[in-house]
Parts: structure tokens; C-alpha cells; sequence
């Protein structure tokens, strides 16, 4: 049986998809995802800080929009494992 | 020894401060928020002004090399001691090989790591505190990296029972929205009644741009009284010729974003300030992360003064309870 | 009207004037001097700045309210009549337009009041200068008094000891730049300074100091005292070098060998203030005798 598990952002920040403007997002939405893969990336007082797969799975959704500002653990995506 | 195994986002080597060097544009640095950092320093026996771990939003991952006393007070990151959830303003033991690491945050934004001894690395001008805009203090003047090892000192001056704790009505509550109590003078005269008004009835919204040198706040646009500029000021209505900036005091360049100014700010420049933080409240702002609210509060002198008495028998009724269960810890 | 203010429940703001003029900031140094050598317990700093002063206290050792009476007592008595500053004259090697404030000054075009020409073009031009030259000449003519040290450690506010007609003013970056070399010399409002270290900043750009004002290792002999070497009262000349000069300097600086060149001096504010241009060409004779 699949399950889901919520990704969250254990910091507050700048949401970003992108590791930088120009370039292609880290997932996109219905990807295969491996353990330890950059999911995004969220700024705070100067620093970069990625977030990572902490499962295999699919990236079914992202709940934040690209350089939303997000609260410390507020949802960002949801893997169903697989 | 300490071993560094995670830094963690932003974890620095902080004391009481550098006070007293002001005059030469050093800012104190030191612990943002005193309260939760005099507790730590207090549950392990240490000397007031002992060096400490502050830790901002993500804890670091750290490895014990020698049997030691800690405490953790502050913001609320949950630590874990070999992936067993531990208490926070409460005294602890680990052992050597212990690896300590934390949760996500809960509240707050900034935790404290007290080891009995304190944290020892060497005195710049007169404090261990780390100040990174010019590499100073600390470790090497910067953040923790990974695989830097902590010397720790002979900085306490009492053993406290493993077990002894703050109680609950000393410990305090953080909160996404927050009232911040500020005096308001200074260069408060170049702002129009109307911004006046608006500052303190307006919810702010913290920005990513928060961290030791000061906070700065999103809301609305506020104005400055229309003038010839005095000379030397500059040109634009938030200049004035350049000043001394108290610690906790806002300014809003240009009108645009009001930013507070902290531990390591700039401690003096062009642009009008126009109210202060006081004294008590630098510790609650200390606590505030990025995205939540604040709304600031005007108060006159004598109110900031009975904050003050308030917030300092608080310290020792905390003092009191910690040293007092020295000898009557096995009541219970 | 000096305006006393209270910042929080820890410090104290005086507004001596709005205006800088040498005259305030003389009459700063002479309160704060008299109020440091009262040893009021409580004070913890005294930060003389250049229209106002700052102190910070404790409010537990002195009540803030006891500690304006003091301050104002301090105002009616202090005079510039017998006040007497020593210092010391210094000689400050400045490389003009150099490549590196060049560098940093280009990629912030987009916050400058005139993105097409450079800072010290600009400058030159809105105070009426035939040419960037002429500017540096200006000063480089006189000597700058050293009003107020803060922003970061050791940052000099330096306001030239001219009449006022001779001043030359300049606005800060409509945005601050994000990025300012070490050593960068810039000037904004009616201030010459020296930035000790790499940082943020809204000063027009002009040059960089050959030799640091700000020296954590404290190597140099100038800092075996103290990190930061300007001190307030101190009498900068900023003098224009060449290329080789600043790369002789900065050899000078890396093995440890470099030595500001100082003269002490005593002067009296009277003095500058009756016939500035004569205190001027005194400073730059002594300095260089």
C-alpha cells in the first residue's frame, strides 16, 4: 500500500524550487524521487538551506508557490512512497 | 571536547557581550536573548557571563567527548540526546560519546546550550562572543563548521543536581503574533503624525532579512515631515546627519522597511531613528522568526523601567529556585 | 535647541543640532570629555558622535531622568573658550579611482542618482568642480577632523576643517550597495570615510586607503593598542598616491612593517573656528616637517 508523506520546511524562509532563477526546477510535480534528492531550497538570514527526500517515492504536489515565504514546519509537498 | 558533528543554520559561540566598546563602533554581540541564557548558564553553575551555544531555527548535531553537564533553554527545539527526546531548562548529563541533535522547531527561533564550564575560547576585548562581520570572538570570529571541536572551561562556580528545573510559570510562552514595547523619541519628530499612527497600528511581518544585526519588517510605506535638508544630512527625508544608534532602536530608511537594529548592528549611521526596543523586549524579538507578526506597543519611561524590575525579579526568582535545590533536590 | 531623548530604558540621545558644523561637533567632545572625566557611575559608553552624543547606562545604578539633569548642567557649563583637544595629525595615503571601489561602484550602477557616469564624476560635477581632479584637490588641500567613530569598529567620520562655503556635500546611494571593498574611501553627506571592512554601504565611492584602520590581528605597531586606530579629535590629511606608492604600501602592511605617519598636537577649537585655513597649513606643516 502507498503512503504518503508530507515534506516539511524546518525553517522559515523564501521558498525556492530552482537552484537559481535561470535554471529548471529541482522536481517537478509526478517525478520519481530518490532519498536524499534536493526537493527546493529555502533562504533565511543569508544562508541556503536544501531540503531533501527523506523517502523514495513520487512527488505527487507541492502546497507553495516558488518564492513564497513559508513559516518554520509548514508543509511543502507531500511523497507517496512507493 | 566537544565535536561538531552538524552546525546546524547558524550556531555561534555568545556571552553576556562586549560591553563598553561602543564609543569605537563595536557592537556587545553576546546572547540575543539574555533570559534563556542566563537560565542555561544557571542549571549547569556557571558564572553569569559563560560562553554558550545560541542556536538559530535548526539545531546543530554534536558529539560529547568527555562526561558533562548541560542545559538547554530558549526557544522551543526539542533536543534529543542519542535520538531520546531530553527536557529543555532542566539540568542534564551526557556522557562521553553522547551525540546530542534537535527537532524541528516548535516556537521561537533561538535555543541555548549551557555546559558546565562553559564554552572556552580566548577573551577579545574582554568577551567570548562571536561577532562575524568582522571575524572576531567565538570560534575563529564565524559560525560552528562541521568537525570544529569546542574546548570546554572552568567557568562554574557551583555543581547543580542532574534533574533540577525552571518551573513552568518561569518559562516563557513564544507566539507567532507579538507585541513589542518600544520608547519612542529619538528622531521620531521627522515622521509625519499620520506614519506616527500607522507604526503602531499596523501588524509587521517579519522578512528573511532577520538575524544578530537587526530585524526588517514588511507593512506599509510611512513618511517623513517635509524639509531643506540641515547640512550634511544627505539628500534623502530619512537622513539626518549621521548619529549614534542605540541598540533595539528602529529606522526606516527611506520609508520603505522599518528595521530594528540587535546585538551585532551598526552602531551608528544617517538615517532617523525614531523609537527603541526596550531592554526587556530585545529578549522576546530575539525569539521571533521570520514571516510571523509583530505589532509595536509605545510606552513611556517609567513603564519601561517597571518592564525592566519585573523581568529582573523574574531572574531571581529563577536564581533562587535553581540555587535552592542545591541542598533539597531529594525532597521529593 | 538641543532635543535630549531617551533611547529605550538604556541609553541617552542628545541632539546637540540638526546641522553638522565643526563648531557642534567641538562642543560634543567638550560635554562628553567633561562628562567622562566626572566618572558618573552607571555610565557604561559615551559615544560622542557630530551634531549629538549618545551614552549608554544602567538604569538600575542611575535613573535616566537624574542622568539628563546632568547632562544639561554639563551643557550650560561646558565652553569652547579654554577647551583644548590633543590629538594626533595624521597622514592618510589614499589611491584615488582605483580599480577595485571601480569594480564595486560599476555593479551598482542601477542605485546611483546618475548610472552613466562614475561616483567621483558625479560628485565633482554637482558641487561645481571644473573636473574630477579639481575635487581631489579640494581634499586633499585640507586636513578633516575626525567627528565620530562608528557604523562598524573604527569607521572614521572625517568633516574637513574649511569654512562652510568650502564644504562639499554628496548623497548617500539612492539604495545601499550590498558589497563595499575594504579600505574603500567614500564620502556622503558632508563626511570623508574610510570603511574597515567589507560590508554594505551608500557612500559615494572616491578610492581606497593604501594602509588598514581596522586590524583584528593587531600586527602593525598602530595597533598593537587597539584593533581600530582612528580616534575622535584626530586631524587626517588624505593624501593622493600613485599606483606604486599604494603597492610599496601594501608590501609595507603584509610583512608588518608600516607605521602611520603622526605628529602629536594640541589646538584649540577657538582657534580653528576664528581662521580655519590657518590651522589648516599649520597640521599639513607640522605633519610633513
Amino acid at each position: 500500500m502507498a503512503e504518503q508523506k508530507t515534506v516539511l520546511s524546518p525553517i522559515p524562509g523564501v521558498f525556492y524550487r530552482k537552484p537559481a532563477p535561470d535554471k529548471d526546477v529541482y522536481v517537478k510535480e509526478g517525478n520519481t524521487v530518490k532519498t536524499g534528492d534536493v526537493l527546493a531550497m529555502v533562504e533565511v538570514m543569508k544562508n541556503f538551506y536544501e531540503i531533501k527526500a527523506e523517502t523514495d517515492g513520487v512527488l505527487a504536489q507541492f502546497f507553495v508557490e516558488d518564492e513564497d515565504l513559508l513559516d518554520a514546519g509548514q508543509e511543502i509537498a507531500v511523497i507517496i512512497e512507493q | 571536547m566537544i565535536k561538531v558533528i552538524n552546525p546546524g543554520l547558524q550556531t555561534t559561540i555568545q556571552d553576556y557581550g562586549r560591553i563598553g566598546f561602543y564609543e569605537v563602533g563595536m557592537p556587545p554581540s553576546g546572547a540575543m536573548d539574555k533570559y534563556s541564557y542566563r537560565a542555561s548558564n544557571l542549571l549547569v553553575g556557571n558564572d553569569e557571563n559563560a560562553a554558550v551555544l545560541e542556536i538559530t531555527y535548526m539545531g546543530p548535531v554534536l558529539e560529547f567527548q568527555q562526561d558533562v553537564t548541560v542545559a538547554i533553554a530558549g526557544g522551543e527545539i526539542p533536543p534529543k540526546i542519542n535520538d531520546q527526546y531530553v527536557p529543555m531548562w532542566e539540568t542534564l548529563e551526557v556522557k562521553a560519546g553522547d551525540v546530542l541533535s534537535f527537532d524541528f522547531v516548535k516556537q521561537g527561533a533561538r535555543v541555548y546550550l549551557a555546559v558546565a564550564g562553559g564554552i572556552e575560547v580566548p577573551l577579545i576585548m574582554e568577551s567570548r562572543s562571536t561577532y562575524t562581520l568582522c571575524g572576531i570572538g567565538g570560534f575563529e570570529g564565524r559560525p560552528l563548521q562541521a568537525e570544529d571541536h569546542l574546548k570546554i572551561g572552568n567557568a562554574n562556580q557551583s555543581k547543580i543536581a542532574i534533574g533540577t528545573r525552571i518551573s513552568d510559570e518561569l518559562i516563557p510562552v513564544f507566539s507567532k503574533t507579538n507585541e513589542i514595547r518600544v520608547v519612542v523619541g529619538l528622531c521620531s519628530y521627522r515622521l509625519t503624525e499620520e506614519s506616527k499612527k500607522r507604526f503602531f497600528s499596523i501588524d509587521w511581518t517579519v522578512t528573511t532579512e532577520a538575524n544578530r544585526v537587526g530585524y526588517r519588517f514588511k507593512g506599509e510605506r510611512l513618511n517623513f515631515v517635509e524639509r531643506e535638508q540641515p547640512f550634511g544630512a544627505g539628500s534623502n527625508p530619512s537622513n539626518v546627519v549621521d548619529l549614534g544608534y542605540p541598540i533595539g532602536s528602529i529606522q526606516v530608511p527611506d520609508g520603505v522597511e522599518p528595521i530594528a537594529l540587535l546585538n551585532d548592528a551598526v552602531t551608528g549611521g544617517g538615517y532617523a531613528t525614531i523609537c527603541t526596543i526596550i531592554s526587556t523586549d530585545l529578549d522576546k524579538m530575539a525569539q521571533i522568526k521570520t514571516n510571523e507578526k509583530v505589532r509595536f506597543v509605545a510606552v513611556d519611561i517609567n513603564e519601561a523601567l517597571e518592564a525592566r524590575k519585573l523581568y529582573k525579579d523574574k531572574i531571581n526568582q529563577m536564581k533562587k529556585q535553581v540555587l535552592g535545590q542545591i541542598g533539597g533536590i531529594n525532597h521529593g | 535647541m538641543t532635543r535630549y531623548e531617551y533611547g529605550g530604558d538604556e541609553f541617552i540621545f542628545v541632539e546637540l543640532a540638526e546641522a553638522m558644523s565643526l563648531e557642534t561637533n567641538f562642543k560634543a567632545m567638550a560635554i562628553t570629555k567633561a562628562l567622562r572625566e566626572k566618572k558618573v557611575s552607571g555610565i557604561l559608553d559615551i559615544c560622542p558622535s557630530n551634531a549629538s552624543y549618545m551614552i549608554r547606562f544602567n538604569p538600575d545604578l542611575i535613573h535616566p531622568d537624574d542622568l539628563i539633569s546632568k547632562l544639561k548642567e554639563l551643557e550650560q557649563d561646558v565652553t569652547l573658550e579654554n577647551f583644548e583637544i590633543t590629538a594626533r595629525a595624521v597622514d592618510v595615503p589614499i589611491l584615488f579611482e582605483d580599480p577595485w571601489t571601480h569594480e564595486a561602484l560599476m555593479r551598482f550602477r542601477d542605485r546611483h542618482q546618475d548610472p552613466t557616469s562614475t561616483d567621483i564624476e558625479y560628485v565633482a560635477h554637482t558641487n561645481g568642480f571644473q573636473s574630477k581632479e579639481d575635487l581631489i584637490k579640494s581634499i586633499t588641500d585640507a586636513p578633516y577632523l575626525v567627528s565620530m567613530i562608528g557604523f562598524v569598529p573604527g569607521l572614521p567620520w572625517c568633516y574637513q576643517m574649511v569654512p562652510n562655503e568650502k564644504q562639499i556635500e554628496a548623497p548617500k546611494y539612492v539604495r545601499p550597495r550590498t558589497y563595499t571593498p575594504e579600505r574603500a574611501f567614500g564620502f556622503g553627506g558632508s563626511f570623508a570615510v574610510i570603511y574597515p571592512v567589507q560590508g554594505a554601504g551608500g557612500y559615494q565611492l572616491f578610492g581606497t586607503a593604501a594602509a588598514p584602520i581596522f586590524e583584528k590581528e593587531q600586527r602593525l605597531h598602530d595597533f598593537k593598542e587597539s584593533m581600530t586606530f582612528p580616534r575622535q579629535g584626530d586631524v587626517f590629511r588624505y593624501r593622493s598616491i600613485s599606483m606604486e606608492e599604494y603597492e610599496d604600501i601594501r608590501k609595507q602592511v603584509e610583512n608588518g612593517e608600516f607605521r602611520y605617519l603622526t605628529k602629536d598636537i594640541t589646538f584649540k577649537p577657538k582657534d580653528v573656528l576664528e581662521n580655519p585655513n590657518a590651522f589648516s597649513e599649520s597640521v599639513i606643516r607640522r605633519l610633513y616637517a
